[in-house]
């Protein structure tokens, strides 16, 4: 599904190069469940976002089921990144202006999908979730587990085939964290292949495979 | 005393250290202060620079909005400012008549001649009086020579009257002998140039009387309806020109201004006027059937309300001035507000850690205040310096010199430095009472709401700018579409390819005439008295009406020639025009127009055709009836207008030219008129310029309205940029989140443009009835308007929103497409 070629990125600083990222390969099959970890500043994050097609790489070749997204124009990008992928955060990223229930609407909005059919998703989902109480309240009103729920309800509403966490348990409780990290398992049996940044080696012991970063390359596969 | 102490010391332990401690809390206070307004200066510097964007908007904005108040300002101080200056001005009347004839009540320019003289006899309260009467007096020395046009002919008590200083000759005697001239210190520099003028010679009109100059004058303000340049003593008129003048009740002209004795009641005057009236010429008056009524207009109020025609002034104008400078004001205050109180959050952490470090919350009030002062001051200093740099251009634009300069009145600046410090306090103290609110540990915990404090008072301020810009617009487009329309309005008669020489009743006219008509290029020539746009005859008539009676009326007349009718391209509407073959018409024929036609109740203008005329000792019959023409500009309607042949009335010769080659045309006829008419000096006017001077003071209007409308759109803007960019400044993670869920550029600039829209929006349901009903008012004025058409409406609303619109989306574009991952690093 995702395979990554010596791919590298790399920011100027003072004239020179500093690596964020050095000749990464990386081959990732449908279904599969992958924790990416390593210490601070190993480049994690930087991985997660090229993944996700947020951020380029400087070089090397990015295939996304068989698609070179590295060649791909802004507007295809986008396009396959609207279909198949979902984003989970650390901080949720929920807006504070909406509602629980326009927060998981809002990636339905920007796919043109109808009000009716656009109902009757959310509606699963909510109820899917246990939230359907909470469907009115807004983000600051809940409290950081149910906010984190939300914000995994909104990344699986658009049905992607691929779900991005960057450290989503990092902001809660342990008995929070076991929750999510449950519910990604489920979601990885029911197909949705996960990609997870952690610092927790339990929560990376969910997934089928985990990756070491350090200082930008792959330190070991297992 | 302290020797008596210091043994003591010990057992006083406290009080010593209380005092000790007293002064070091003291001067440790003192040295805070110090630090305090240190550390606030600079902050609000750093503040200022940290946000050039911001800073530059608000002060930009407040200098703009507060140039053109000031300007503005200058512009109705001088408007409010007529023949203000005068010590006397509140003792000082001008006389106006009402005149009601059988048909209609007519307003001559003055009363009749003999009023002035007479009133010494009966009234006491009048201490003296002046007739004022415009002329265009032919003056010559030597070879030079001008038609003064700016020359009058005045009482001798002219200059007790009024406050016009002579720098050379007496006041009290320069106008009281024949053939005395005053002159303004230019038009003798003119005549003498460095020669002394008092008591040298020139030669007035045609025949070249010898008049001797009595007094010099300082150049009258501008700001005076009197404004001229030479004066002619009356007694010249009264004992040469026309011996009856002082004994005419029945012939009106001119202007009168009285001067009433200290503590003499203007209404109480008024009130004997009728009696007045009716021992002088009461007998008289029931024969003509014509009755007159005087009134007294404070010298003050002529130039603004006056309803006579010669008020030049327009009060509606200077209140809709003062209103739009307001309007320009409160936008950039507004903006001023918005922005800071917009801003105020960001101040949020700062706050949190001055109050942990133990601020109170006066000082951190006092604070925010003085920094908004520090911007008002600062716009402050740069109004004087654009107003200078405007000042001129700005006098051009209004038609007139208004002021030479800002500091000539320094109360003026003061008070712009009271209103800049007022406003600076005002746009303060909201964003003060906020921020000083807050509570430390919320905003350092980073758990602060922000933006949505305050919303809807910006959102607010917000559509009162955009409402008001919309007015704007929308009555500039009103005033415009008005000046086309009358511009474009069907005239009645051709007013292209005439050019007009002033032959001033010149014995020579009908050779000269000929000779004129002889050149190739001429197409056609007519004599006449006047032509339409310019003054005219009004006659006291006798005309048959459709009950067979002779009606009595004071009717508008041309004097023309049998050619005028068709040079002119007037249409008729029954009967014929002056005929040569004719031998009456040149005596005993009238020509009505339409509206004199129904005015003297007949149905249909053929009806009137062979009906009696008596008018000014000639009688005869209506030969014809032209339709009607604009022969005033179109803010009046078209008056009942008589027109006869007089050959010795006849001072203007119209000549229509062939379009090509003009210039040549009028060298030709310039060269005849040197031989035939050396006396006078040759002066001409194209017919259509002269017409359209009517709307001069419209398009004046017009401009100055397009200007300031233009600025308080713009200084609107500057504020719309300034919360576009910082409502996308505080939705960036907003933005981040949405384009990682899909959201496109154009979704974003969607999102944040149409907040702002239906602010637009619902400013221009504010602005649209309100500027309809303003703008309505503004258009009584004229007796012939265009329609408010919905098309003005639609087209200044799609203004404003494309406005707005562009504003916002620049600022939108830059957050749309901005890298999300940036966006949401920062938590």
């Amino acid at each position: 599904m995702i395979e990554l070629k010596h791919i590298s990125k790399w920011y100027q600083v003072g004239g020179k190069p500093t690596f964020i990222l050095k000749d990464i390969n990386l081959t990732i099959k449908e279904g599969e469940f992958v924790s990416i970890m390593g210490p601070s500043g190993s480049g994690k994050s930087t991985l997660l976002h090229i993944l996700g097609m947020l951020d380029d790489a400087n070089e090397g070749e990015y295939h996304f089921m068989d698609q070179p997204v590295h060649s791909l124009k802004e507007k295809q990008r986008s396009q396959i990144y609207k279909q198949h992928v979902g984003f989970v955060f650390q901080a949720y990223h929920l807006i504070d202006e909406l509602t629980v229930y326009e927060n998981i609407e809002t990636p339905l909005i920007y796919q043109n999908i109808k009000t009716n059919e656009r109902k009757a998703m959310v509606a699963d989902m909510i109820d899917r979730f246990n939230i359907v109480g909470k469907k009115d309240l807004f983000p600051t009103q809940l409290s950081g587990g149910q906010q984190q729920l939300v914000g995994i309800a909104r990344a699986l509403i658009a049905k992607p085939k691929l779900l991005l966490a960057d450290e989503p348990t990092g902001n809660l409780n342990s008995k929070q964290g076991e929750e999510i990290m449950d519910l990604f398992k489920q979601l990885n049996k029911e197909g949705v292949t996960i990609i997870q940044v952690t610092h927790s080696e339990k929560n990376a012991g969910y997934g089928s495979h985990i990756i070491n970063l350090l200082d930008g390359r792959i330190e070991k596969t297992n | 005393m302290g020797a008596e102490y210091y043994p003591a010391a010990s057992r006083l332990p406290s009080h010593v250290c209380r005092l000790t401690f007293a002064v070091c809390r003291f001067t440790f206070h003192d040295n805070k202060t110090q630090h305090m307004l240190k550390n606030y200066f600079k902050i609000a510097f750093r503040n200022l620079w940290r946000h050039r964007v911001f800073s530059f908007i608000n002060i930009m904005g407040l200098t703009v909005g507060m140039t053109a108040c000031l300007l503005i300002f200058l512009y109705v101080r001088f408007e409010l400012s007529y023949d203000n200056f005068h010590p006397k001005a509140d003792r000082i009347y001008r006389m106006v008549t009402d005149l009601k004839t059988p048909s209609e009540t007519v307003h001559p320019s003055g009363p009749a001649w003999a009023v002035g003289p007479h009133l010494q006899f009966d009234l006491p309260e009048v201490e003296a009086f002046t007739r004022v009467n415009f002329d265009n007096l032919l003056i010559r020395k030597g070879e030079i020579k001008f038609n003064e046009s700016n020359s009058i002919w005045a009482d001798s008590a002219f200059f007790n009257i009024f406050n016009f200083p002579l720098l050379k000759g007496d006041a009290r005697t320069a106008l009281i002998e024949p053939f005395s001239l005053v002159l303004s210190e230019s038009a003798a520099k003119k005549y003498f140039g460095k020669q002394d003028p008092l008591g040298q010679t020139l030669l007035v009109n045609a025949e070249g009387k010898p008049a001797i100059v009595t007094g010099i004058m300082k150049d009258m303000p501008e700001n005076t309806l009197i404004k001229c340049d030479v004066i002619l003593s009356m007694s010249t008129i009264s004992q040469y020109y026309w011996k009856g003048i002082n004994d005419q009740w029945g012939s009106y002209g001119g202007l009168t201004y009285v001067l009433l004795k200290p503590g003499s009641n203007a209404q109480v005057l008024q009130k004997k006027f009728p009696a007045f009236l009716d021992k002088w010429n009461g007998t008289e008056m029931r024969k003509i059937q014509m009755f007159p009524t005087l009134l007294l207009e404070p010298l003050k109020d002529v130039y603004l309300r006056s309803t006579r025609d010669e008020s030049k002034g327009n009060l509606k104008n200077v209140y809709i001035f003062s209103i739009i400078a307001l309007f320009i004001l409160a936008i950039a205050c507004i903006n001023f507000i918005n922005l800071t109180t917009a801003r105020a959050s960001e101040r949020a952490k700062e706050v949190g850690i001055r109050k942990v470090a133990g601020a109170v919350r006066t000082q951190l009030a006092r604070q925010f205040i003085g920094e908004s002062m520090v911007i008002s001051m600062i716009a402050f200093l740069l109004t004087l310096g654009l107003s200078c740099l405007l000042l001129s251009s700005f006098n051009q634009l209004a038609g007139k010199t208004i002021s030479t300069g800002i500091f000539t009145n320094i109360w003026l600046v003061v008070l712009l430095l009271g209103i800049a410090l007022i406003i600076g306090m005002l746009a303060g103290i909201y964003p003060a009472f906020v921020l000083s609110s807050f509570k430390p540990i919320m905003v350092l915990k980073g758990r602060f709401a922000t933006g949505a404090k305050g919303s809807f008072l910006r959102k607010s301020l917000v559509i009162t700018q955009f409402a008001i810009s919309t007015a704007l617009i929308i009555g500039t487009i009103i005033v415009y579409s008005q000046m086309q329309y009358m511009r474009s309005q069907d005239l009645g008669f051709r007013k292209d390819q005439v050019l007009v020489i002033d032959i001033n009743e010149s014995d020579k006219r009908e050779t000269f005439q000929q000779l004129v008509a002889h050149i190739p290029t001429v197409k056609a020539t007519t004599l006449s008295g006047s032509v339409p746009g310019g003054g005219h005859q009004g006659a006291y008539s006798e005309v048959e009406n459709g009950k067979g009676d002779m009606q009595i009326a004071n009717l508008d007349l041309y004097f023309v020639d049998f050619d005028y009718i068709s040079l002119y391209d007037i249409k008729m509407a029954a009967g014929r025009p002056f005929d040569r073959a004719y031998k009456t018409d040149s005596n005993n024929a009238m020509i009505l127009n339409e509206a004199a036609v129904k005015m003297l109740g007949y149905s249909s203008p053929e009806q009137a055709i062979g009906k009696r005329f008596k008018q000014w000792q000639h009688e005869g019959q209506i030969i014809g009836v032209i339709k009607d023409f604009h022969y005033h500009s179109l803010q009046s309607p078209i008056a009942p207008l008589t027109m006869r042949m007089q050959w010795d009335r006849f001072g203007l010769l119209s000549v229509k030219v062939n379009p090509s080659n003009v210039q040549s045309t009028i060298t030709a006829i310039e060269k005849q008129f040197r031989t035939v008419i050396p006396n006078r000096p040759f002066s001409y006017y194209f017919m259509d310029e002269f017409f359209d001077r009517q709307y001069r003071s419209e398009e004046r209007f017009g401009r100055l309205f397009l200007n300031f409308a233009a600025l308080a759109i713009f200084i609107s803007c500057l504020g719309l940029l300034g919360l576009a960019s910082y409502s996308t400044m505080q939705r960036t993670r907003e933005i981040g989140i949405r384009k990682v869920m899909g959201a496109s550029v154009s979704n974003i600039i969607n999102l944040l443009s149409k907040e702002f829209l239906k602010l637009v929006i619902i400013s221009f349901f504010i602005a649209a009835p309100v500027a309809w009903y303003f703008m309505h008012q503004w258009l009584l004025d004229f007796a012939y308007r265009t329609n408010i058409s919905w098309l003005v409406f639609a087209a200044a609303g799609t203004l404003a929103v494309l406005i707005a619109l562009l504003t916002i989306s620049l600022q939108a574009f830059k957050a749309a497409v901005a890298n999300p991952v940036k966006a949401l690093r920062t938590e």
